[in-house]
């Protein structure tokens, strides 16, 4: 019952050499050395809230031990007990050594807690939650109405004249012109961490968003300095120090703005390889900023309603109007995935088969002759497929019954993954694009495994790049490769690389047939969400088996 | 009933009280009444059996108790924290009644199985007294013998009573009966239930109660000290406003003197504004706060000021911010910074020039001063220091044991310690001996406190209980209890009728010393009061504490009587603002003589894994 046992007094007996102490002796005693040793731990406390502090340390137990005249016998030496060894030092590797770095001394500062009640915003005061309303408006409120005295209903209106401290001044400058200046990487996330985790620093958010704001528009074509400039929105949107939602309707065009910009980045031609690098580049900032935007979405969405759906807004206009650049495609569209896959699933979903009309003459070799704009093209239809995969799985995942392999179909295997193979080649339209995507010459070969095996790879590759940045989903990159491998196998079947779209198409009506026997009897088990069978199989129409790696691993089963 | 079953049950009885006379009568008798059926009255054999269950079953007391945990929570709201009231007490003395009959098992599972009815108000209390394993530590615990010793007195409505002793007869819980007669002094009050206000259960003091109003019956001068600077400042200023009227008469005239009152109206409430500098509006305002406080002359010799020091007190007098609840005061507070957790206590100069921290090291740090001041050292001595010669110069040993307080007196020269001796000692700088000793405390003196007419002093101590001693003659003139927890700091009122003290719960009581009745409680504090301190006109109260915040409350309002008695049946204090601090625990609060207040304390950030 007590919580020193009588065998831990027969133990600690034996160490100073009693070793027959008698059962009763032990038991007797084990309640009393738990007395003393809770008198001791109470004589403690009191030296510790004497000493004003909040936390037991040793040297309180200590100083009790001293108040009830205990000398206190050193643990060091037995073998039983845990103590904080001191480890010898051999002397002359002690006066060899550098000197230690003094400790910081004790040191007294002042500052104003609160002057005439009320609390500066300065670094050494805790930061406000919000703007209080200041004396003189508290005191007319008392004097007009005394009810409202625990309301301040009148509007909070914040001093014309701003007052900025020197420091701050400095600060502001400082920081803008490491940015201006695009110093180096360390000295700009040193700043940047400074703006996420410094307090005091809320009578600069003005002149941060009006600065973000100038930049964004003069700078459109300095991708790095856009990165940057986001990299500080975002630094100050997770500074908890700093109320930032009266200045967010300052921030969102010129964050927007970098999502679905036409053009970011310098203008360069399109042949020219140095040009290359900033045209990959922005495709990053666009990524950056959309998940920034997810990030606004989340932390302000629930005080400010119509946040969401304006952006949405925004984005959808950007998605659906088919004379917008593909740039401007791809960053809604991203911006639309990071929005969840939820919102994917209202906005995308049932635009996608005008979009992917809209899309196909750019993606196809015979119509689209600019390589960039191919590149660009295919771009979109990555994300595009992403987007549609990571609402599809969402979906899925809701629906755990439909996971189970029952209509599990051994002879399925072969015709589903030549499905895949014809429905590859066709929404690609030219698996030439792909090896001209990362081989910088385009290959010749007409039937060769080897295009064959390269080709899904790293359409997979592709797909799988986005899973992480995505980072809802996690496909273990094992499946990718046996997909990869099953393909491999398959491609012995001899498909012609250029293939006719004809051919595609006959082929194709043969697969859904063969996917519906999967999904339709499921679908009738699923009368909440009827639409979902469907609904993926027009989507696998559409975009093939490269939605499959978005279906969740038990999923799978049901195909291979 | 068998006869033979009683029988076996009274010879137990009597030999376990050890009855041997009566025993052996009893023998006697039975065997000769063995032939003669005696009728045997079942009440009485009822009893006697019970006993001898009851005593032979430890788990009867958890049973019956718990019986009467279940009937108070279900009775009806209007009698049941009444009838709560009794369920502490008897908790405790259930517990400590298997505790003394050696049922240390049961003993353990009986406190765990209730403890948590009672975790929020006495957890101090209850840590104390669950390592009580054994009738020897009862004995030696001083809060379990104050208890044994002693009945705890709870106050209940005649209705209440009658339902407890109906309940505790109807249900033969002699056991229960037994604990309440034994331990607790219940006291029935005629008329209606107590509503929850008053339900302050206050703490459990093993010690008659009914020394505490004879206490403070006692007669007690608590107004100001006569011809102190403030009251010599006052004459002074109102002679000088005397002086002025006069002479604007004269300048006047009659006919104007209706507009000069206007424009001295405006005048005075423009100069209310500018922090009230002349001494015309000043005169009002001290004479309105601190008329009516009878002046008391000091029983101890006083110390004679310098013309210099009197001149600059005066002027800070003049000076002085006016303070209400509408105008707070300016804080400015010293942070002390890599202290490594090892400031202990730390002081400012009443002018703000001087910091002073003590540290975990017995050593004293001083910061930008300029003059003497005092601190105590770690161990069972008080030390006087000079700061401009960095010197000890005396050292007063006396105490037995840790100074845990001193403070100097208002005028000086007198200081008083308080010590984990259980003594608060008066002292003069002169003598290396205490001029008086102050005894009467149950447990460790923790903190101490100067009266402003410098008759009396105020002790907190850990028994929850605060003091208040006459310094000529150390009697004890007051008794105040209500705290729940250790009592950590004490602050005085100017006018000194008023004491607030703060304990290690968070809770703040304002005192009349007058009457010797607690006026407001005052809970806000999540963490232990550090430090308290009046405002130089006695308007507001500032309290620093463990939960890194200032806090400021407005006493005037608070002392107001309230308009309808039923509704303001609890004065609490008004919170007038919580001003927190950056993880820094306010160790030290205390108001200038212009009524700036100081604070300080160590920055302690939370650690970064």
């Amino acid at each position: 019952m007590t919580i020193l046992l009588k065998e831990t007094v027969q133990t600690i007996a034996q160490s100073i050499g009693i070793n027959n102490l008698p059962e009763e002796v032990a038991e007797a005693l084990a309640p009393d050395v738990e007395y003393r040793m809770r008198e001791i731990m109470q004589g403690a406390i009191k030296c510790m809230l004497h000493s004003k502090r909040t936390t037991l340390t040793t040297e309180d137990v200590n100083s009790a031990l001293q108040l009830h005249n205990i000398e206190f016998k050193r643990a060091v030496g037995q073998s039983d007990l845990f103590y904080v060894d001191d480890a010898e030092i051999d002397f002359k590797e002690l006066m060899d050594a550098p000197l230690p770095k003094a400790p910081l001394d004790t040191a007294v500062v002042i500052h104003w807690l609160a002057i005439e009640g009320v609390q500066p915003a300065i670094p050494e005061n805790v930061p406000l939650e919000a703007f209080t309303p200041s004396v003189e408006l508290k005191k007319i409120d008392t004097l007009l109405s005394k009810k409202k005295d625990d309301e301040f209903g009148v509007e909070v209106k914040l001093p014309v004249k701003h007052v900025l401290s020197q420091e701050l001044q400095v600060y502001f400058e400082k920081i803008t012109g490491l940015i201006i200046s695009r110093a180096n990487p360390s000295l700009i996330k040193a700043a940047l961490d400074s703006l996420a985790t410094d307090s005091g620093l809320h009578p600069l958010v003005p002149y941060f968003t009006q600065f973000i704001a100038d930049e964004v528009v003069r700078n459109l074509d300095d991708i790095d300095l856009l990165f940057s400039l986001m990299r500080v929105v975002r630094s100050l949107l997770i500074n908890p120090h700093i109320h930032i939602d009266p200045y967010l309707h300052q921030l969102m065009p010129s964050v927007i703005t970098c999502l679905v910009a036409k053009r970011l980045g310098r203008k360069s031609a399109e042949n020219s390889a140095p040009g290359r690098k900033f045209i990959d580049n922005h495709w990053d900032l666009r990524d950056y900023v959309a998940n920034l935007i997810s990030f606004i979405c989340r932390r302000f969405g629930r005080v400010y309603h119509n946040l969401q759906p304006r952006i949405t807004k925004t984005l959808l206009q950007a998605f659906l109007d088919p004379k917008r650049a593909m740039t401007q495609h791809y960053g809604a569209i991203k911006g639309l995935a990071a929005l969840g896959p939820r919102v994917v699933g209202l906005t995308v979903l049932p635009n996608v088969e005008t979009f992917l009309k809209h899309l196909a003459p750019d993606l196809s070799m015979e119509a689209q002759r600019s390589e960039m704009k191919r590149n660009e093209a295919m771009r979109v239809y990555g994300t595009l497929l992403t987007a549609i995969g990571v609402c599809m799985t969402s979906r899925l995942k809701y629906f755990p019954v439909f996971f189970l392999p029952r209509t599990w179909n051994p002879g399925g295997q072969g015709k589903i993954v030549t499905a895949r193979r014809t429905v590859v080649s066709n929404s690609l339209s030219d698996s030439c694009t792909v090896s001209q995507l990362t081989n910088t010459s385009p290959r010749k070969t007409t039937t060769s495994a080897d295009a064959q095996d390269s080709q899904p790879m790293e359409i997979e590759c592709i797909g799988h790049s986005y899973h992480s940045s995505m980072s809802t989903i996690e496909l273990p990159s094992q499946d990718v490769k046996s997909d990869a491998k099953i393909v491999v196998d398959v491609s012995g079947m001899d498909h012609s690389q250029h293939q006719s779209q004809d051919m595609a198409r006959s082929r194709e009506q043969v697969e859904p047939s063969d996917s519906d026997k999967a999904i339709f009897p499921l679908s009738d088990s699923w009368k909440e969400d009827v639409t979902l069978g469907p609904l993926f199989s027009s989507l696998i129409d559409l975009f093939g088996e490269a939605l499959l790696p978005f279906v969740p691993r038990t999923e799978l089963n049901i195909f291979l | 009933m068998e006869e033979e079953q009683i029988k076996n049950a009274v010879l137990a009885y009597l030999q376990k009280k050890g009855y041997r006379q009566a025993e052996l009568a009893f023998q006697e008798e039975d065997l000769k009444s063995t032939s003669s059926s005696f009728k045997t009255d079942t009440d009485i054999a009822n009893q006697i059996l019970r006993y001898s269950k009851l005593d032979n079953v430890p788990a009867s007391y958890k049973e019956a108790y718990s019986k009467l945990r279940n009937w108070v929570h279900s009775s009806l709201d209007l009698y049941k924290h009444e009838l709560l009231r009794i369920l502490y007490p008897v908790f405790l003395h259930c517990f400590m009644d298997l505790v003394a009959k050696g049922f240390q098992q049961e003993a353990r599972s009986f406190f765990q199985n209730f403890k948590d009815d009672y975790e929020t108000l006495h957890l101090r209390d209850l840590q104390k007294l669950e390592g009580v394993l054994s009738s020897d530590h009862l004995q030696e615990m001083e809060l379990a013998r104050s208890l044994r010793e002693n009945k705890v007195t709870v106050k209940m409505c005649q209705f209440s009573f009658d339902l407890l002793l109906q309940y505790l007869h109807n249900t033969d819980s002699s056991l229960m009966l037994g604990v309440v007669n034994e331990h607790i002094n219940l006291q029935v009050t005629p008329g209606q239930p107590t509503s929850w206000s008053d339900d302050d259960m206050g703490p459990l003091l093993g010690k008659p109660q009914e020394g505490v109003s004879e206490v403070n019956t006692k007669e007690i001068k608590w107004g100001m000290l006569e011809d102190s600077l403030e009251d010599k400042a006052e004459k002074e200023l109102a002679g000088e406003a005397e002086k002025a009227e006069a002479e604007g008469k004269e300048a006047e005239g009659d006919e104007a003197r209706k507009k000069m009152g206007e424009a001295g109206k405006a005048k005075k409430l423009k100069k209310d504004k500018v922090s009230g500098t002349a001494g015309k509006s000043l005169k009002t305002e001290t004479t309105s706060t601190n008329s009516g406080v009878p002046r008391v002359k000091s029983e101890l010799p006083m110390a004679i000021f310098s013309e210099e020091s009197e001149r600059r007190a005066l002027d800070d007098l003049r000076n002085r911010a006016r303070l209400s609840s509408s105008a707070l005061p300016s804080v400015s507070f010293y942070t002390f910074l890599n202290t490594h957790n090892s400031l202990n206590c730390a002081s400012i100069s009443t002018d703000g020039a001087m910091v002073v921290g003590g540290f975990a090291d017995s050593s004293l740090k001083v910061w930008d001063m300029t003059k003497s001041t005092e601190q105590h050292s770690s161990f069972s001595s008080v030390r006087l220091w000079n700061i401009p010669l960095t010197a000890n110069l005396v050292c007063y040993k006396g105490h037995n044991y840790p100074v845990w307080d001193v403070q100097f007196s208002p005028v000086g020269h007198y200081f008083a310690s308080a010590s984990h001796d259980r003594t608060a000692r008066v002292w003069s700088m002169d003598r290396a001996q205490p001029l008086r000793i102050m005894v009467g405390h149950f447990s460790d003196v923790d903190c101490v406190q100067w009266h402003v007419n410098c008759n009396y002093i105020a002790t907190g101590s850990s028994d929850k209980t605060v003091r208040l001693w006459d310094v000529a003659t150390g009697e004890c003139m007051r008794l105040f209890t209500g705290h729940r927890g250790m009592v950590t700091c004490l602050s005085m009122s100017p006018d000194g009728r008023y004491m607030a003290s703060g304990d290690e719960d968070g809770a703040i009581m304002l005192w009349d010393l007058g009457s010797g009745q607690s006026i407001s409680p005052l809970m806000g504090h999540t963490g232990s009061v550090w430090t308290l301190d009046f405002s130089c006109e006695g308007s507001l109260l500032a309290s620093g504490s463990a939960d890194n915040s200032v806090r400021i409350w407005d006493v005037i309002g608070s002392l107001k009587p309230p308009r309808i008695e039923e509704k303001n049946a609890i004065r609490r204090l008004r919170l007038l603002k919580t001003l927190p601090t950056k993880a820094t625990p306010v160790y030290s609060l205390r108001f200038s003589k212009r009524n700036l207040l100081f604070a300080a304390g160590a920055f302690n950030p939370a650690k970064k894994l």
